[in-house]
């Protein structure tokens, strides 16, 4: 008798070996002219402050710093599942913008959801599903 | 002597018999190191005799309030056994495990991903951390139960903080009847999602299955 292979698709669990950050690029925009840019490109700002540092912590990034004249400034969270996060931060400073970015990079990608229960498996049941004829013999 | 050689995968779910090998202890003394283990053994066929029990009947169960008096009369022969209960049920391939996190109990086995009700404090994503409270500990026949907890030392179970997401926003709107003031509540709560990485169920030390078995009076 033949022996075929079984049909086998690889489960993803990211985390269990290796654990591989979500989020592969950031994209940082900012308007030369516009106020509300302030906090992202001034002396003193994010983008001299907080992103060398951020940047060095999180080598996994790729971290891109584009003007985008006439927008309001933007991070754009690019991730691996495909996805893109947009979080705008006109007129935030410099401490909240790196809340944003940390926000980024700790997320995902995946869409936000309601989650009622808190463990996910793939797993079958350890126990095996109830049978009312095995077990405790129930005594009347 | 529990027959662990008789798990047949028959196509008749073999009858199971229920043993208690429990080794909990009563207020007055208190091992340092114990082993609670309560075991489910499998029979094949109903003939089949076990040297402990009668092969026909199934004894009914007896309550834990009795086991004490064995414990004290006969400490080796009970350490030991529940010491063989034990890798009985790291031999078996599946476990699951009970494990406390911030007073949350969750169920979980390897490769789980548990999203906590709550954003963990003074961790990153990436992290590994190591759960230790462990209330129940389990395989298909065996069940570990700890008293509140399992001794850390017998397992190793770690898990990897892979994402910090929230919620989506929702809100609620509050108003009073015969008012027209209308009051809007957001709520976007955050949630840490941990992956467990790995269950391990560590060999008892013989020292300390030793002193498992002559237990101390505190």
């Amino acid at each position: 008798m033949p022996v075929s292979a079984l049909q086998a698709v690889s489960k993803s669990r990211n985390g269990v070996g290796a654990f591989i950050l979500q989020c592969k690029r950031m994209e940082f925009n900012f308007c030369d002219w516009a106020g509300s840019s302030k906090g992202m490109r001034h002396d003193r700002s994010f983008l001299k402050h907080s992103l060398p540092q951020f940047a060095k912590e999180n080598p996994q990034i790729e971290i891109i710093v584009a003007p985008r004249p006439n927008k309001i400034p933007i991070i754009r969270g690019v991730y691996i599942n495909g996805r893109e996060k947009v979080i705008a931060v006109d007129g935030l400073e410099i401490q909240q913008i790196l809340q944003k970015a940390q926000l980024l990079r700790d997320s995902s990608g995946a869409k936000l959801k309601r989650i009622t229960k808190p463990v996910i498996s793939l797993n079958e049941s350890v126990r095996g599903m109830f049978s009312p004829f095995h077990g405790e013999k129930h005594v009347i | 002597m529990l027959l662990l050689r008789t798990t047949q995968r028959s196509v008749l779910r073999p009858q199971v018999i229920q043993i208690y090998s429990f080794l909990k202890s009563t207020s007055s003394t208190t091992p340092r190191f114990s082993i609670p283990i309560l075991s489910r053994t499998i029979v094949t066929s109903p003939h089949l005799r076990i040297s402990s029990i009668p092969a026909e009947t199934p004894t009914p169960i007896s309550p834990p309030s009795e086991a004490p008096p064995t414990v004290q009369s006969d400490p080796a022969p009970t350490a030991h056994n529940s010491l063989s209960l034990l890798t009985a049920l790291n031999a078996q391939p599946s476990k699951y495990i009970m494990v406390k996190i911030q007073g949350f109990t969750f169920l979980v086995t390897t490769g789980d991903k548990v999203v906590l009700p709550f954003l963990l404090k003074d961790v990153r994503v990436g992290d590994t951390l190591r759960l230790t409270h462990a209330t129940t500990l389990g395989s298909r026949d065996y069940t570990m139960k700890g008293n509140p907890y399992i001794d850390e030392r017998l397992f190793e179970c770690r898990a990897t903080i892979i994402e910090e997401t929230a919620e989506p926003l929702r809100k609620k709107e509050k108003k009073k009847r015969r008012t027209r003031r209308t009051k809007t509540v957001k709520s976007k709560h955050r949630y840490s999602v941990l992956i467990i990485k790995e269950l391990v169920i560590n060999d008892v030390p013989p020292a300390l299955a030793t002193a498992a078995g002559s237990s101390t009076p505190r």
